[in-house]
Parts: C-alpha cells; sequence; structure tokens
C-alpha cells in the first residue's frame, strides 16, 4: 500500500508540473499584455481595447524571460507566496484565492450532502425496482437532468423562486437566504450523475452470490440489502463522490458568475476576462491542485476500503496504471463518462 | 460499406424481434430507433431547428442588431414583438433564433473537430500500443485534472472571440476523452477473428482500420457525437456567460441569458424565451443519443 501511494504522489506531482507547463506556455501565447487591455478587456459588450495610455505604461508585466517567469512562478506556487495581480496590485494572488476558496467551500459542502442525501435513496429505489415504472421513470428523469447544465436550473430557481413567488435574492452573497438557490443548482446535476450510479452499483452487488446465499440463510430481503448489498454498494462510491465534491468546489464558475458569488469560479472567469496573467495562472494551478488531491485521496480510500484493489496494485507492479477507476466529469454531465465508470468499476470488481 | 456490418450469426441469437433476412445490422438499429417515439421525435425536432438555423435571416422578423428606440423592454406578444424586446429595444424572438444558429454552428463543427482528432489519435493509439499508446494515457491523465471549461477559456483568452477560436477551443477540449473512447473500441475489435484473419492474408494496417474497424467502431461514436454537441453548445453558452462567448452584437443564448439577469425582476421575459428554447435543444440532442445507445446496443443488459 505505501509504495502504491508512493507512486501515485509521484505521478500526481509530475502531471502538475505538466499542467503547469502547458498553462504558463499557453499563457504565453495571449495576444496583447494586460497593460494594452487595462481598465477593460472582454465584457458582454465586446473586447474594450485601451482605454488610458498614460498609466497602463506602468503595468508593463514581466520583462523576463520565459523559463525565469516560470521558475519563479512555480517557487511561488510551493511557497504560496505568488505576488501581486495585475487587476489589484494591493492584492496578492494567494490572498485573494484563501477569501474566494472558502465562498466556493461553503456552497460546494452542502451541495455535496444534499446530493448524497436524496441520490443515494433514488438510486436504492430504483435498483430494487427494477424493469418496474419506478425505475423507468426515475432512470429518463435521471439521464435528463444530467444533461442540462446547472446554471440553467439556477436560473429555473431564480425564475420561480426570485420572480414568480419573491422569497428569494436574486443574485448577491450577503446571508444564508443567498445560498438556497446556487447549493441546490449545483446538487441537481450530480444528485442524477449519483443516483445513476448507486443504482448500478446495487444491481451489480444484487447479482453477487453472497446476496444469494445471504437469503438462502433466511435473511429477509430488508435485512440482506441493508446489511450486505447497501454495505456493499456503497465501496466504489467513493469514486464518485469524490470528485463530484472536487468539481462543486473549483467548477462552479457558471453559477458563481451568474448569480454574482465571490468564490473561486468568479475570481477565475474575472482573471480570464481581464488578461490578469499572475492570478489566472495561480488559480488554474489551484484546480489542478485541488482535483489532483481529491483523486489521490480517492483512491487511497478505495484501496483502504477494497482489499481486492490494493492485492491487484502489489500485484502487478510492472504497468504504471494497473487499476484506477475512472472519475466521472461532473462538469459536462455527458452520460458516456460515468458509464465508462461502471465499466471501469466492473472491471475492477471481478 | 454496410457488407461488413451484417453479422449472421450474432444476428440469430439476439433481438427479439423477426426481421426480414438480409436486413443490416444498420438497418435494424434504425428500425429499434424508430420504435422509440421520444428519440425519433427529438431527431425530427433536431432538424427542425437546424431548417430554421439555416433560413434564420428569412424567417426571423428583425435582424439580431435592429434597435427599436422607442420600444425598450416590451412584454411578450406586444404588437409588433412577438416575444417582446431587450434592453435596447432588440426583438428577443429574432436574437433567440440567430443564437440557436450560433449554437448549432458552433456544437456541430467543435464536435466534429474534436472528433477528427480522436478519430486519428485513438486509432493510431490502439492500433499501434506502445509509446504513441502511452502518451495518449499520460495526456488524458493530465486533462483529467483540467476541466474542460478552463481549458476553453484560456484558449479564447488566446485567441479572441471570433466563432472559429470558439469553436477550435471547445473542440481542442473534448477531443481527449473521445480519443480514449476510440482507443477502447479498437483495441476491443482489433482482436476479433476477423481482423486477424485479414491481417495474416496481409491486408495493410491502414485498409484494416478504414475497412474493418472504423465501421465496427460508426456506433458508438455515433453516440458520443449525439451527447458531444450539446456538450459544446452547452460549454459555447458557458463561455458567453462570463463574457468569453462569440463577440457582439451577435446574438448568443449564454450572452442573451447573462443580458436578460440584470433586468430579470422586472422583465423576466428577456430570459425565459431563450432558456426554454436552449434547454429543448440541448435535450433533443440528448435524447437522441439515449435512444441511439439503446438501439445499437441490442442486449437486454441494463446500461446505467
Amino acid at each position: 500500500m505505501l509504495g502504491y501511494m508512493a507512486r501515485r504522489l509521484v505521478r500526481m506531482v509530475l502531471s502538475l508540473v505538466a499542467v503547469s507547463l502547458i498553462t504558463f506556455v499557453l499563457l504565453q501565447m495571449v495576444p496583447g499584455s494586460f497593460s494594452e487591455l487595462s481598465n477593460a478587456g472582454s465584457t458582454i459588450y465586446g473586447d474594450v481595447g485601451m482605454v488610458d495610455g498614460g498609466e497602463a505604461a506602468v503595468n508593463q508585466g514581466d520583462q523576463r524571460p520565459a523559463w525565469q517567469q516560470y521558475l519563479s512562478f512555480m517557487k511561488g506556487l510551493v511557497t504560496w507566496d505568488m505576488g501581486p495581480t495585475y487587476k489589484y496590485p494591493q492584492a496578492s494572488v494567494e490572498e485573494l484565492i484563501g477569501e474566494a476558496f472558502p465562498v466556493s467551500l461553503t456552497l460546494a459542502i452542502p451541495a455535496t450532502l444534499l446530493t448524497l442525501v436524496i441520490a443515494i435513496p433514488i438510486g436504492m429505489l430504483a435498483a430494487v425496482k427494477k424493469d418496474k415504472l419506478a425505475d423507468y421513470g426515475s432512470l429518463f428523469t435521471l439521464t435528463t437532468i444530467q444533461a442540462l447544465p446547472g446554471y440553467l436550473f439556477a436560473l429555473l430557481l431564480v425564475l420561480i423562486f426570485s420572480v414568480g413567488l419573491n422569497v428569494l435574492p436574486v443574485r448577491g452573497w450577503k446571508g444564508p437566504e443567498y445560498m438556497i438557490i446556487p447549493v441546490i443548482a449545483l446538487a441537481v446535476q450530480p444528485t442524477a450523475v449519483l443516483a445513476r450510479y448507486v443504482r448500478s452499483s446495487m444491481l451489480e452487488a444484487l447479482r453477487d452470490e453472497y446476496v444469494v446465499a445471504a437469503l438462502a440463510k433466511g435473511g429477509t430481503q430488508r435485512t440482506v440489502l441493508i446489511r450486505h448489498v447497501l454495505r456493499n454498494s456503497m465501496i466504489p462510491l467513493v469514486t464518485v463522490v469524490g470528485p463530484i465534491f472536487a468539481g462543486l468546489a473549483t467548477g462552479t464558475v457558471f453559477v458563481e458568475v451568474l448569480l454574482g458569488i465571490p468564490g473561486l469560479g468568479r475570481l477565475f472567469s474575472s482573471a480570464a476576462r481581464q488578461r490578469d496573467m499572475p492570478l489566472l495562472m495561480g488559480a488554474t494551478m489551484f484546480f489542478a491542485i485541488i482535483l489532483m488531491v481529491m483523486n489521490l485521496l480517492v483512491d487511497i480510500a478505495y484501496g483502504l476500503l477494497d482489499p481486492r484493489i490494493r492485492l491487484e496494485q502489489s500485484g502487478n507492479k510492472g504497468s504504471r496504471r494497473a487499476k484506477r477507476p475512472g472519475q466521472p466529469k461532473v462538469s459536462t454531465g455527458m452520460s458516456t463518462d460515468s458509464t465508462e465508470t461502471v465499466v471501469a468499476i466492473g472491471g475492477t470488481r471481478v | 460499406m454496410t457488407a461488413e456490418l451484417v453479422d449472421e450469426t450474432a444476428a440469430t441469437d439476439r433481438d427479439e424481434v423477426k426481421r426480414p433476412k438480409g436486413q443490416s445490422e444498420l438497418g435494424r438499429s434504425w428500425a429499434r430507433f424508430r420504435r422509440n417515439k421520444l428519440a425519433f421525435g427529438s431527431l425530427f425536432f433536431i432538424g427542425l431547428l437546424i431548417l430554421v438555423s439555416i433560413i434564420a435571416p428569412l424567417v426571423a422578423p428583425y435582424g439580431y442588431d435592429d434597435m427599436d428606440v422607442t420600444n425598450r423592454f416590451a412584454a411578450p406578444l406586444s404588437e409588433s414583438h412577438l416575444l417582446g424586446t431587450d434592453q435596447l429595444g432588440r426583438d428577443v424572438f429574432s436574437r433567440m433564433l440567430f443564437s440557436l444558429r450560433t449554437a448549432l454552428i458552433i456544437g456541430f463543427t467543435a464536435e466534429l473537430l474534436g472528433l477528427l482528432v480522436a478519430l486519428i489519435i485513438g486509432l493510431w493509439a490502439g492500433w499501434k500500443g506502445g509509446r504513441i499508446e502511452g502518451a495518449l494515457m499520460a495526456v488524458t491523465d493530465v486533462m483529467y485534472c483540467f476541466p474542460g471549461y478552463l481549458f476553453s477559456v484560456i484558449m479564447v483568452v488566446i485567441m479572441g472571440r471570433s466563432i472559429i477560436a470558439i469553436i477550435l477551443a471547445i473542440g481542442i477540449a473534448g477531443w481527449v476523452g473521445q480519443a480514449r473512447l476510440v482507443r477502447a473500441q479498437v483495441l476491443k475489435i482489433k482482436n476479433y477473428d476477423y481482423v486477424e484473419a485479414s491481417r495474416s492474408i496481409g491486408t495493410s494496417p491502414v485498409s484494416i482500420a478504414v475497412r474493418h474497424i472504423l465501421p465496427n467502431a460508426i456506433a458508438p461514436m455515433l453516440v458520443t457525437v449525439s451527447f458531444g454537441i450539446p456538450g459544446a453548445i452547452i460549454a459555447e453558452s458557458g463561455l458567453a456567460l462570463m463574457g468569453l462567448g462569440v463577440a457582439p452584437p451577435m446574438p448568443s443564448w449564454g450572452g442573451m441569458i447573462v443580458e436578460g439577469y440584470i433586468y430579470v425582476l422586472a422583465h423576466p421575459h428577456m430570459i425565459a424565451a431563450p432558456l426554454v428554447l436552449f434547454g429543448l435543444t440541448v435535450l433533443s440532442f440528448t435524447w437522441v443519443g439515449d435512444g441511439l445507445r439503446d438501439a445499437f446496443d441490442s442486449s437486454e443488459e441494463d446500461h446505467a
């Protein structure tokens, strides 16, 4: 297990370096520096060009050769001291990220909990009632919901509760009532993903021989379901819940932008619009780190929960990526991804 | 071209319905697809959308940029504007149609671009294995911790907000997953007996890839495409939502939604109409994808 964790760690660091290199090279290619776009950037009304040339000259950006810039950025990332941003010279990148991340977390944690509370019962019900109306009905609803982006649900909720009933605020971030719409909107799509996943995971567990054995020994359907099937089918859920949480903690850009929530997503989007390279680079790396750490935790948890994975890992040391369950991408909502995951999990279980 | 797809042995023990002899696998799938009313209806609806978006300049009562300045924030069903006007007095219905056009152009081309790249690299990686495969898997690993929209945003920042730049940004962000899918498909088909046979008689790898592997990979690819197009449409409106979509005044659903959201309490009609068309478009592609998946998958296994 230790060797496995060490290998995963090395791979994670390598991937992070790759991501940072890609981002850095890409951002080097951006035409027009921040100084040229000072006071402006892309808005919904178009790209606004240079407004104030005199003052902009102060912000020349970094004049050092690219590799020095890259090294100093990486040093800043590791020591968590990334220096000032272009747009807000008085604030440093890590301060802005440090301010925005808790906001995103306060949305991501309740949204993940809500997802778990709703998705698991629905998935179980669909699995137990397989091929009955409840199964088909919920499966259809879930695929439909999964296809739609989260911000669409946010807009629907706003139209119903803010415009129609006038009980919830439209946008902003001032108190608990401002959390209701984003949390629900963020939870909708992951709920659909997770519920479908629970369903197929339960179905698979139901087919296992120990279920037949438990039933044969005289267990009622209820006790077998709860004590045997549920416990075993919960293990693969770790692989989905982790990425869902990571996706919510970082990937809530659209809902945050739309509802005016000062989280990581909005920070990233304004950095992109304003060509604020230090901030954009820092935010991108922060996203990547969170996603990778989450993947690592998921893999380790999975190995701890299911000894078979662990054994297989140490069994074939030769192949680097022996058994890694695929992660469904929550943000895109493409159902093919979750199918892939199920297939991957199915492979590890046999 | 369909000759390879006829699989007589498999046909006897699959599919519950009796069918005329000699019908191709694709034909059977099409019959199954047509029985699915929702999927077939959605396909019809998509056809309608494509038609409307082609003739949008003829159908739309106004241009997307025409301002009726004396008639700003007109309510829906007002005498001259079917769905009302926005804050500049532009006709919401016309702008919605032109947004549909933008969305479909970007959705189709971005997805096809991604697919093309995915096909080339996936076929190559799956067939050759070795280094290229290792490289593909490494790229996939990196892309997994690099959310697609993040990549698209950076690409748009680099290339600007032209429609081609957005197509490239979305297409490039989307190819990795598809390439993996192609590769998996190739690995499966590669080991079939008939591929082995044609390799043993000295058929060139390229011709095996084109004549044997590609036709077999078409079904899963079609399913991916029909899920990929709404994905690209959502990505496009997401970019517009962040102020990085197609440059104004060209309308896009995302842009209409952001602009309308400012006035949502007083004039909800500005976002309601584009929202509905946006949702219906995305859903109809998804339902077609679902229908295709069921149609191609003749086994009765549950596919969650």
